[in-house]
């Protein structure tokens, strides 16, 4: 998905596709025609110049469609797992990253050591890394308002801010990224509690992490102008399963970027609308 | 139970993780921008990776499950099928997951 905000910030706002894909992220649950939509709250046929108000909350609130009922998953299935639910809500305040966040709960229920969960943690969250790359411009400068921006820039926050028009004021900026944090620790912490009542045998809950990688997945293949390196992932996935099963994920991480290294520079589609 | 110490400390540790990797480009930018191999991974990876964790976590699943791997690839058809076709990342999530929890829990089953 942020293949092509590596390229600079005109290119990611040339390809929608990549704006698209941030708008479900997460959770979200809002497909990119939705983001579409309501960005067009605010006809076309405004000029540039002006940039029309756009409503913090509405904004937002499609996120906590995504935020609140996932928040939730991710605090009952912590709290089952055996922690207290105050901690469930540290990890929604200052980790802040969806997937990460569930993956952990499996790793420390086994006490795996902190270098793996960190580890897998960098695995998981890489794909942040090219967030930024097209918002370098676009964050406002004061530094706490800029660091709490690339702090909380999680896949549907990026989505949100990458759809505010240029010269969005600092202040809304925030509020929007502050809510949708506010939706997740909300979330966190209704399951967290609710987990904390009840004492439920279901096998299978955990199943929403995949769920989760699943429609990430999709959405990276729509977005992606190839389909080598879903090819390239199975490949060498199968590699790795025969040739070290106890490493496989790394293994075939490793066997991947070896092959992202060579794959060519330029795309022959990217200008397509 | 899970340790409170042990757990705070792999907070931290992925708290930090996870915010050098969003403050990454801010830091780096120039670099990062001009150097033509990040920007194949760039392109590559995020797909690549995203498909490794979930074959990864599949594999996982299907190797908890002793009558076989079935549950896990009827679950996680149907997400795919869902998000390819209507893209709401939400229902997706949720239908796949009760569906996956009520094949691995015959109880459940009238």
């Amino acid at each position: 998905m942020s293949g092509k905000v590596i390229a600079g910030a005109d290119k990611a706002q040339r390809s929608t596709g990549t704006r698209l894909v941030h708008c479900w992220q997460l959770s979200r649950f809002t497909p990119p025609t939705d983001c579409k939509c309501f960005m067009s709250d605010t006809p076309p046929s405004t000029p540039p110049a002006l940039p029309p108000p756009i409503s913090v909350l509405s904004l937002s609130v499609t996120v906590a469609m995504g935020y609140v009922p996932l928040g939730m998953v991710f605090g009952f299935l912590f709290v089952q797992a055996g922690a207290p639910w105050w901690l469930a809500l540290a990890a929604s305040v200052f980790v802040y990253a969806g997937a990460s966040q569930f993956m952990m709960v499996p790793m420390l229920a086994a006490s795996l050591p902190v270098a793996s969960i960190a580890l897998a943690t960098l695995v998981v969250n890489l794909r942040h890394m090219f967030y930024g790359l097209s918002l370098l411009h676009k964050l406002p400068k004061q530094p706490w308002a800029r660091w709490y921006l690339v702090f909380a820039l999680t896949d549907e926050t990026y989505s949100v801010l990458t759809t505010l028009p240029e010269g969005t004021r600092t202040g809304q900026m925030v509020a929007v990224a502050l809510l949708n944090q506010a939706w997740w620790v909300l979330g966190t912490l209704l399951g967290a509690l609710i987990g904390a009542q009840v004492q439920i045998s279901l096998v299978g809950l955990d199943f929403a992490l995949a769920a989760l990688f699943a429609v990430l997945a999709v959405e990276q293949w729509r977005s992606s102008d190839a389909t080598a390196p879903l090819w390239v992932a199975l490949l060498s996935y199968g590699v790795a399963l025969t040739v070290m099963p106890q490493q496989a994920l790394l293994v075939a991480i490793a066997l991947s970027v070896l092959a992202g290294l060579f794959w060519p520079k330029t795309s022959p589609n990217v200008a397509a609308p | 139970m899970i340790d409170t110490a042990y757990a705070l400390g792999a907070l931290a540790a992925m708290a930090a993780v996870t915010f050098g990797l969003r403050a990454l480009p801010f830091l780096a930018a120039r670099f990062l921008q001009r150097h033509p191999l990040v920007q194949r991974l760039g392109r590559f990876l995020p797909l690549a990776i995203m498909t490794l964790l979930l074959t990864h976590t599949l594999v996982g699943s299907a190797k908890g499950n002793p009558v076989g791997p079935w549950a896990e690839l009827a679950a996680i058809a149907t997400v795919l099928a869902l998000q390819w076709w209507r893209r709401q990342p939400l229902r997706s999530i949720l239908v796949g997951t009760g569906l996956y929890v009520l094949l691995r829990n015959p109880a459940l089953t009238p």
